[in-house]
């Protein structure tokens, strides 16, 4: 059973709409869920970006969101920068911090490179920390009071949409093809002659961005960080479940994979916080054992959908 | 503040750098027989470790039993343990690309810490059966930590001496070489997979156990644990038992020294950095090993 | 994707997100997130059983302005973060008719800007960092004493003692950065010489490092801002590396019953700050500490009776404006002056307390007994010889 072509361009201008008009009559806690769930989509689509069409697992991926964070709030209160381009900053900072752990990093193996990532929230918490005269260290920072949700909603929507987009471009990209070929065979790819570690660290720095221009919204709609809540791990284990859960590799995994754990996670952490991490943990197992390329993989099976969804 | 380093003082932070290097040791010689045996990357061993800290805790505090004399009780539980994890998941992901066992096995973490919490809450618990130190030439020799000490240095010889004499040990080490040539020498891989698991599990129980007595046990206690074991394996090179004695040994010298001649909150920076260099200049680790 | 599954998901999102608001008549609800899970579980617990008993007298009583009082608690796993939305769900979704504060100066200082942001009168019982109060913020309320005079008592029994030199450490997150500081200042102006300074990763085990250097600057006074995990860690190694200063303090966790349950012996002498002990002479405290016994089958620890009183505050608020409207509440919480179970009260024009006094206290015998000030104290501090 296949669907007619014209529809899913449709469906996207529906529902795009309706997420569009929400804000009007949504509450404060509404908005600010919504503007959380366009969050994820940004950071799980930018995981994938690494994880998914490379196979380098990025586990300290929260330390672009963190960066960003404490960049655009820095900038903030004490240069007096509008939230918007702090936003930007903050992609930049995450994206400079990406080549500094990149340049080193990614000459190393599939492996090597994940143990490396797995401290690096870690140690990033510890250096944020210590710098404190310009972070305010433990104290955190609160940023001037300014009710920006709705703005910020929107801001954040287009995150999502354009790291979306992003990978929709990467996937039907030479460049795209070339990193898939890494993940499948590294060393064939290399043997046919392209510039693994160039490409690695474009898909790297590219997956940077987005956490890192939502790491500096984040702060300002929060209104004050601290070290240990922007740099925690739970952040990169939520960003991992939901590309894994939706479909790795894919446009529309991430998103898939983001709106149904989101959902999921409003409605049973509500409920029962104690289990929080139990469930994400066995739907990791899951996930990896029973259905590894996702719902969105499932789809592709079952329906034949084209490879680049 | 600035304090006036003394011999006395550095005298003091290598002793204790060595006590804990032992127990480092322990730990990561099962993490190093996991990633030697099956190129699984175990994320799941400091929770295992956990586990096992928390079976002396209510061996002790329910049975009243001497903690020490939980250690192999605690290895035992863990050995089947890992034994269950390995036949029921991680054996699905052997040879399957090394994305599958690192998502599995952090898969399997998470679910443990928080099956811990559930069962036993986030309170801290605490073994109280020894304080105190010696005075040994004036320093300070840490009465629990020097007992563990002894107990992690036999534990791991005897792990060595498994792996070097026995038989069971050689067809551990044939695998981890070459897979292929194991299977046609006529060593049951399968089996093999399957009791270095359980093994590598009991050695971070072992470790758990007798971490047990001297700091306060929590389920989230062991994902540093995890780290710490892998930055060991670097230092020693993946592969290289050996190697994860001079890794553990050399991991607890330099966090010691480090804490003291930068500050706590520094600390943890260096062990991270020291990864990133090794794994740069000398991937296959200090005594190197093999490469990947 | 078929449209079908689209669209049912986006029904899914939108349901999910708007929820039924709550009926706005009937009783008066309160809203309030605590640290049940997580880092800060033990305290924010206590402070829960605080919160609730303070409900049931309140409504023994007759409630506030003729209504029956509900409180409406979640739980924010210790996370400045969640707090914030949890907040934001209490005044825009539950539409609760006031709010309490959280656990902690992190959290109550993140949740501040929501409750400010829909001018909602907080009582914070349990923040105790003077910055929270001092950002021009009209309706938040403090009701302990802050964190910059923790440790007054000990500085003030060191000088008299006629000790000369103290170490200060804290763990490097806001209350016992705050605390440290003050500290410092009172140890300057008592004439006391720091001889020794350092601050540690929240979440650190491994002190050895650090005592390793405090012991070799030797001490007379040891201070240390911590919360109860650190506390506990650090007096073991103490132990272990043979560190013994004449007088050895932490702030939170010295105070718990808990405290000495896990450390045992080795909790023998060391010092802790109380904002609140169930012997102190104030009036109520003694029914206070029975009632809560008898409801929960444990001792209140400080946070309890925070919890307790700061409610308790509130509806004093309340009734004297005779009103729930949020300024009226506030002009009458700000002129308030008076002494509950829990101590004194009474606020600057920020809202920051002015009138609560700390007490230090010390384990002697595995009990814990008041040694500072004079006139509340209940026993005679031990020093080491």
């Amino acid at each position: 059973m296949t669907a007619p072509r014209g529809a899913f361009p449709a469906v996207l201008v529906v529902i795009g709409a309706a997420l569009a008009v929400y804000p009007m009559f949504g509450t404060g806690y509404g908005i600010r869920a919504g503007l959380q769930m366009f969050m994820w989509i940004a950071l799980a689509g930018s995981w994938n970006l690494i994880s998914g069409l490379t196979g380098y697992v990025s586990f300290g991926h929260v330390a672009f969101f963190g960066i960003g964070a404490y960049a655009g709030a820095i900038l903030i209160t004490s240069a007096g920068w509008a939230w918007p381009i702090a936003a930007l900053a903050g992609g930049l900072a995450a994206c400079l911090l990406a080549l500094v752990i990149g340049y080193p990093c990614l000459r190393l193996k599939g492996p090597y490179f994940a143990i490396a990532m797995l401290g690096l929230n870690e140690v990033l918490r510890a250096l944020v920390s210590y710098f404190e005269g310009l972070t305010g260290g433990g104290n955190g920072l609160s940023l001037p009071t300014l009710d920006a949700s709705r703005s910020i909603y929107y801001v954040m929507g287009g995150l999502a949409a354009a790291v979306t987009a992003l990978t929709y471009l990467i996937l039907t990209s030479r460049f795209g093809l070339r990193l898939m070929t890494i993940r499948e065979d590294e060393i064939a790819a290399e043997a046919m002659g392209i510039d693994t570690f160039y490409h690695k660290l474009a898909a790297f720095l590219l997956s940077a961005i987005g956490p890192g221009i939502a790491g500096a919204l984040t702060a300002r709609d929060q209104g004050y960080i601290e070290p240990i809540s922007v740099f925690p791990l739970v952040v990169t284990v939520t960003m991992i479940v939901m590309v894994l859960f939706g479909g790795k590799g894919t446009v529309w995994g991430p998103v898939v994979g983001a709106v149904a754990l989101f959902v999921i996670q409003e409605i049973v952490w509500a409920r029962y916080p104690y289990v929080h991490p139990l469930l994400f943990g066995a739907i990791i197992v899951a996930v990896v054992l029973l259905m590894p390329r996702g719902v969105l993989g499932l789809l592709q099976l079952k329906y034949r959908l084209p490879r680049t969804i | 503040m600035n304090v006036v380093l003394t011999p006395a003082m550095i005298g003091q932070v290598l002793l204790s750098g060595v006590l804990s290097g032992a127990l480092y040791a322990l730990v990561a010689l099962g993490l190093a027989l996991i990633f030697g045996v099956m190129r699984v990357i175990n994320i799941a061993h400091g929770p295992l470790l956990m586990l096992g800290a928390y079976v002396t805790y209510f061996l002790y505090s329910r049975a009243g039993m001497n903690p020490f004399l939980t250690v192999p009780v605690s290895m035992a539980v863990l050995f089947v343990v890992g034994l269950l994890l390995q036949r029921a998941l991680v054996f699905r992901v052997v040879g399957a690309p090394e994305l599958s066992s690192l998502l599995l096995t952090f898969g399997i973490s998470i679910a443990l810490v928080n099956l811990t919490q559930l069962a036993f809450t986030s309170n801290l618990r605490t073994v109280e059966y020894i304080t105190g130190s010696w005075i040994v030439g004036g320093l300070a020799l840490s009465k629990p930590r020097f007992i563990a000490f002894l107990f992690a240095a036999t534990l791991t010889a005897l792990a060595f001496l498994f792996l070097k004499s026995t038989r069971l040990g050689k067809a551990i080490r044939a695998t981890s070489q070459s897979r292929e040539v194991a299977m046609v020498c006529g060593i049951d891989v399968g089996r093999i997979h399957l009791l270095t698991f359980g093994l590598a599990s009991a050695l971070a129980a072992g470790g758990g156990a007798l971490l047990a007595v001297i700091v306060a046990i929590q389920p989230e206690m062991g994902g540093v644990w995890t780290f710490k074991s892998f930055l060991v394996i670097v230092l020693g090179g993946a592969g290289n038992y050996p190697g994860a004695l001079l890794g553990g040994m050399l991991l607890g010298l330099v966090e010691q020294l480090a804490s003291l001649f930068l500050t706590t909150q520094l600390s943890e920076v260096v062990a991270y950095v020291l990864l990133v260099v090794v794994l740069l200049i000398r991937p296959s680790g200090l005594l190197g090993g093999r490469q990947t | 994707m078929t449209s079908k599954v689209l669209g049912a998901l986006v029904l899914a999102v939108v349901v999910a997100v708007i929820s039924v608001p709550a009926d706005a008549q009937g009783p008066i609800r309160i809203g309030a997130s605590l640290s049940l899970t997580g880092t800060y579980a033990e305290p924010g617990t206590f402070q829960s059983e605080g919160y609730k008993l303070c409900e049931r007298d309140l409504n023994a009583k007759g409630g506030l302005l003729g209504r029956k009082v509900e409180m409406v608690v979640y739980d924010d796993q210790s996370q400045p973060a969640t707090g914030v939305r949890l907040y934001e769900k209490l005044i825009t979704e539950d539409k609760v008719d006031a709010v309490m504060g959280p656990y902690s100066s992190a959290i109550s200082e993140a949740v501040v800007n929501v409750t400010e942001k829909y001018k909602k009168v907080m009582v914070a019982p349990l923040a105790a960092t003077t910055s929270i109060f001092k950002k021009g913020r009209k309706y938040a309320f403090m009701v302990i004493s802050p964190a910059e005079v923790y440790l007054e008592g000990l500085v003030d029994i060191a000088t008299k003692r006629g000790l000369k030199t103290i170490a200060i450490i804290n763990e490097d997150t806001l209350f016992p950065k705050a605390s440290a500081q003050g500290t410092e200042e009172l140890a300057k102006k008592a004439g006391l010489k720091v001889v020794f300074k350092e601050a540690y990763p929240k979440g650190n085990q491994d002190f050895s490092g650090l005592l390793i250097k405090l012991k070799a600057a030797n001490p007379d006074v040891l201070a240390a801002a911590t919360y109860f995990d650190d506390a506990v860690a650090l007096a073991r190694q103490m132990k272990e590396l043979d560190v013994n200063p004449k007088m050895t303090a932490v702030t939170v966790g010295g105070d718990l019953p808990k405290f000495q349950e896990l450390l045992k012996q080795t909790a023998e002498g060391i010092y802790g700050a109380s904002q609140w002990e169930g012997t102190l002479p104030y009036p109520g405290a003694k029914e206070f500490f029975d009632a809560y016994v008898k409801e929960f089958k444990h001792e209140p620890s400080y946070h309890s009776a925070a919890g307790y009183a700061g409610c308790e505050l509130y509806g004093e608020g309340v009734k004297r404006a005779g009103t729930l409207d949020a300024d009226k509440v506030r002009d009458a919480l700000l002129a308030l002056k008076t002494r509950t179970m829990f101590g004194d009260y009474q606020v600057d024009k920020d809202g920051f307390q002015t009138a609560h006094k700390m007490v230090l206290l010390q384990w002697q015998e595995g009990k814990r007994v008041v040694v500072w000030p004079d006139d509340l104290a209940n026993g005679k501090p031990r020093f080491r010889r």
